[in-house]
């Protein structure tokens, strides 16, 4: 028999939050004010509790990651609505077609089941999503990734990502097939590194990161060739340190890193500013709508982070980065319970996706690590991340399923 | 009188916020602890006689029986079974000292025990076949 | 499928550890580094109160106004009472080129905010003043102004501190410059090549020369017998190198006290080597080198080479040259510290912070930073500084009915000339002043330059200083 105080109470915990945090930021813009704004707020409160329930009823797998999720959107865009009531009114409207995504794919996954023969098809549709955006793309703070179609923008790398897992899930839970052509570990690492080689032209750095922890850490679980895994590593290095000494962009990133002070004024502008909001931000925070995230170049993006460790304390920063903890457990979880190998790679390269992400994005802003131009999952805003992510969250969801359908090979 | 807010509800966040992911590793670890246990380990249980991957719908290949438990379509049951020849509350099985039985709730098709139809409520012994609309069970208590 | 599950969990694990360390790293930056990274000029929100809260305003130990702001139709402006004169102490806060002094790191109390506490937090709100709070200094005003005019013309510094209580009476560096002119003549000022913005007193970085045998004196007592008699001859060749006095001619026959006395430098040159490297560092380190001392201020730590070259590196330690370099405010804990009986009190600016109200927010607590040396070490250094004054080469300290101590410093500066130092403390039997003075590249030596300057200073403030204890 469940425990139902125990089962509902986190829903309730968020449902407080969520209430406490809205009504506060509404009094802050008492001003400026409509009724629309104030009814898609309690708009997402409706969806992100009756999507848990759903959830709940739907779903035999797992339930907490959507759980998690639904604290780490909540939080978000209380700051991003604290930022900008129009940026918070999009994130508003993105997050709840977000939340359909999550279940588009959720059941996409678990109805559908031909996804692991389409190798040559998520490779074509990689390749052309590259092409897309080196055509089409406009440039914006630097980087090449952005294609704006009839008044919206999106990021074609964001849905590369997910197709990378899907191609690696192919290769990998099907690797016998591959064994008639010689060196295909090596062949695949070809194809990875062209993605890569691609991003650094579209100067993405932190997305070719990115597609680099995936395929290491994937590689490093079910490549039989050792080897490969040493030619990666070894690559990676070499490829690192040329970078640096060629890409003057490269060099940039890691002197501000090591020391953005002497830069204060021009490079070092966005972590320094970082530094100071999470500086200001002491162990509560300076309280939503007391601080100045205003300071901070991106603050409802790249350094929502910051923005909300300035106003909502240090520990909230915390807790976030326990949150995403906890996520990327529960995925490995869902992975090592699955039984079908593609699903579990697929799993895996999700969870993998969701966790460096934010390991990078929280590490660049508080300068642990050079900074990378790298979204925080469902904290960010941004429709092409809200989306992705949830689509991403909707496959592991499916994946945590016991999905007993699959032929037995 | 904004700021006052502010500054009592900061504190209040940070409570919530850590309240709550500690309340999902409380469960988490609970779910663990529950799995550990496997349910063919203490006392009495359901086995599945039937093949999982023949099935459209989502079963457990064992239930543990521990005290009363009831089984039908409708999700309210400790056991559900998402069969349409499976009634929304099909039978109940209580425990009574040691001795376990089974009572048929009026379902529309019938249970089955050792290809008997149930009338009456019966009491269970180790070995006896459950059958319920194209499912089997066998009975297990080993003590 | 064993293996796989391995690898899962050591990938796991792995994320898991960088997640803790950016936990770690958030918490550890919150602890320590998250105050100063707050001060930095270029942080905006030190600025978002300047218009809206009447900056509050610096007084002396006695009540004489230094700094205040003051209100005129709607803008505040930062009067500076004395343009010069504090130039490094109080410093400035300006827009456009930032703060500096104690009008940076005070800079928080100073816009009114008090500690950081919720329950602040929650008084600032019901309660909101647009004026900041008061700082009260230790410093004495004509303690100051005497000094500076001591030191006009020259370039170096000046500090006095009561040694009992680690209140600093007076600080001066020079060149300075002038705060109420600062905007007009930014550029002047910040690319003259003497450096006026440096404050000399707590970044200075200099040979200390002889004023260092305190240090290598210490180590006699502890790891030699400084009562062994060694012959002085004028020079002494250690490894190759010389090291002589400037009297060619040789002290002859001393022990501890009389080389100490007549600042020996063979006789502190071979005894270092005796001692050895970490021996003297150890001391040097307990006397405050290669630490931080935090006034309030931007400052250096004094360097003692924590890594052993070779003999005549560790001769030239011994008398205070080689790559040993000191900070004024060192030398004067240091000599404050001997003067104390070994109580190294914590040297400070501010003594109280006051609400616009009058009423007292903070007040700093006296702090022993060490305790240096056992009874019988301190005594006889004492003993040793006060020959120094009566009879050695800081005769020029002397003042008439009160017994000075002290030690004499002329260290060679390989960039230029030499530098006179003078560190000391009166009255002997109980001590109330504690005085350092450096004159860069003087040329002169510190008994005849820099030990008068020291004297006039001690007699100022003997005579004029509130003790108030």
């Amino acid at each position: 028999m469940k425990n139902l105080m125990d089962g509902r109470l986190p829903r309730r915990l968020l449902l407080l939050f969520e209430l406490m945090s809205m009504s506060l930021i509404l009094l802050y813009r008492r001003d400026s004010l409509d009724i629309k704004t104030v009814a898609l707020a309690f708009g997402l409160l409706v969806v992100v509790y009756g999507a848990n329930y759903i959830l709940s009823r739907l779903s035999d797998g797992d339930l907490y990651i959507f759980l998690i999720v639904s604290m780490l959107i909540s939080i978000g865009i209380i700051m991003i609505f604290r930022i900008s009531s129009d940026l918070g009114l999009k994130q508003l409207m993105w997050l709840v077609i977000g939340v359909g995504a999550f279940f588009g794919s959720y059941l996409m996954i678990t109805k559908i089941s031909f996804w692991e023969s389409l190798f040559p098809v998520y490779i074509a549709a990689a390749y052309s999503f590259f092409a897309m955006t080196l055509l089409l793309g406009d440039r914006k703070h630097g980087a090449i990734n952005w294609i704006s179609i009839g008044g919206i923008s999106f990021q074609p790398a964001e849905m590369t990502k997910i197709i990378l897992v899907f191609i690696l899930a192919c290769f990998y839970s099907s690797r016998d097939k591959f064994n008639k052509y010689k060196y295909a570990d090596y062949w695949m690492m070809g194809v990875i590194y062209s993605f890569i080689g691609l991003l650094f032209i579209q100067r993405d750095l932190g997305t070719a990161m990115i597609f680099m922890g995936i395929f290491t850490g994937l590689q490093y679980i079910y490549s039989n060739d050792r080897m490969a895994i040493r030619a990666n590593l070894g690559l990676f290095t070499i490829g690192g340190i040329t970078a640096y000494i060629l890409f003057d962009h490269v060099k940039v990133r890691i002197m501000t890193w090591l020391n953005p002070w002497p830069y204060i004024d021009n490079k070092g502008y966005q972590i320094t500013q970082s530094l100071f909001a999470i500086a200001e931000g002491s162990y509560f925070g300076t309280g939503l709508g007391r601080g100045n995230p205003s300071f901070i170049p991106l603050s409802y993006n790249d350094f929502i982070f910051s923005s909300i460790t300035e106003e909502m304390g240090v520990f909230t920063g915390i807790g976030i980065i326990m949150l995403f903890m906890i996520l990327v457990y529960r995925g490995f979880k869902i992975a090592l319970k699955q039984d079908s190998k593609f699903y579990r790679i697929l799993a895996l390269g999700i969870t993998l996706m969701f966790g460096l992400q934010s390991l990078v994005i929280i590490g660049g802003v508080t300068k642990v690590i050079p900074l990378t131009g790298l979204t925080l999952p469902f904290v960010s805003y941004g429709g092409t991340s809200v989306l992705s992510s949830f689509i991403a969250l909707g496959i592991l969801q499916g994946a945590s399923e016991k999905l007993t359908r699959e032929e037995i090979r | 009188m904004f700021d006052l807010l502010s500054i009592v509800f900061k504190y209040i966040f940070v409570i919530i916020i850590y309240m709550f992911i500690f309340v999902i590793i409380r469960m988490i670890y609970l779910d663990i602890r529950a799995m550990e246990s496997n349910p063919e380990d203490s006392g009495a249980y359901l086995k599945l006689l039937n093949r999982l991957d023949s099935l459209p719908y989502r079963v457990r290949d064992s239930y543990s029986l521990k005290g009363t438990i009831s089984l039908g379509r409708s999700s309210e049951n400790d056991i559900v079974i998402k069969d349409p020849f499976v009634s929304k509350r099909h039978l109940m099985i209580t425990k009574d000292e040691e001795e376990y039985f089974i009572e048929d709730l009026g379902s529309s098709n019938g249970t089955y025990v050792n290809k008997q139809l149930l009338v009456d409520a019966a009491k269970l012994v180790n070995g006896d076949i459950i059958k319920i609309g194209d499912l089997e069970f066998i009975f297990v208590n080993r003590r | 499928m064993n293996l796989e599950k391995k690898r899962i969990l050591i990938l796991l694990a792995s994320l898991c550890t960088g997640f803790a360390i950016l936990i770690g790293y958030l918490s550890y930056f919150q602890i320590f580094r998250a105050e100063d990274v707050r001060n930095n000029s270029y942080n905006k929100r030190l600025w978002i109160n300047e218009d809206k809260i009447l900056r509050g305003s610096i007084t002396d130990r006695d009540g004489n106004l230094l700094a205040y702001s003051e209100a005129s139709d709607g803008t505040a402006r930062r009067i500076y009472k004395y343009d010069r004169l504090y130039s490094h102490v109080i410093g400035y806060s300006l827009k456009e080129y930032g703060k500096s002094g104690l009008e940076k790191s005070f800079n928080s109390y100073l816009v009114g905010a008090n500690e950081n506490t919720a329950i602040n937090e929650l008084i600032n709100l019901i309660n909101p003043t647009g004026v900041g709070n008061n700082l009260k200094l230790t410093i004495d005003h004509s303690l100051q102004a005497k000094a500076r005019e001591l030191l006009s013309g020259k370039k170096g510094s000046i500090i006095a501190m009561d040694p009992k209580t680690g209140e600093i009476l007076a600080m001066v560096s020079l060149p300075d410059f002038n705060v109420n002119t600062l905007i007009q003549e930014w550029n002047t000022v910040s690319e003259d090549t003497n450096s006026p913005l440096f404050n000399r007193a707590t970044q200075g970085l200099y040979p200390p020369g002889s004023v260092f045998k305190i240090v290598t004196a210490i180590g006699v007592m502890r790891a030699s017998n400084p009562d062994d008699l060694y012959n002085c001859t004028g020079t002494v060749i250690i490894d190759g190198k010389e090291f002589s006095d400037s009297d060619k001619k040789g002290h002859g026959e001393l022990g501890l006290n009389e080389a100490f006395a007549k600042s020996c430098n063979t006789y502190f040159a071979i005894k270092a080597l005796e001692i050895g490297h970490s021996e003297l560092l150890k001391i040097a380190e307990e006397l405050g080198f290669n630490k931080k001392l935090d006034v309030g201020l931007e400052s250096s730590s004094s360097v003692f080479p924590t890594d052993s070259k070779g003999d005549t590196d560790l001769a030239a330690s011994g008398i205070g040259q080689g790559r040993i370099l000191a900070t004024p405010l060192n030398m004067l804990a240091i000599i404050a510290g001997i003067a104390n009986d070994g109580a190294m009190m914590e040297p400070y600016l501010v003594s109280e912070m006051t609400s616009p109200e009058g009423k007292l927010i903070n007040s700093h607590e006296q702090a022993l930073t060490m305790q240096v040396g056992d009874i019988d070490e301190i005594a006889r250094l004492k003993e040793m500084l006060r020959e120094v004054v009566k009879t050695g080469t800081g005769r020029n300290a002397s003042i008439k009915n009160v017994a000075v101590a002290g030690k004499t410093g002329t260290a060679e500066n390989p960039t230029g000339k030499n530098h006179a130092w003078f560190a000391g403390f009166a009255p002997f039997d109980d001590p109330k002043v504690a005085v350092v003075v450096i004159l860069e590249e003087e040329g002169s030596s510190g008994g005849s330059s820099a030990a008068p300057i020291a004297r006039d200073i001690m007699i100022h403030a003997l005579n004029n200083v509130d003790f108030n204890r």
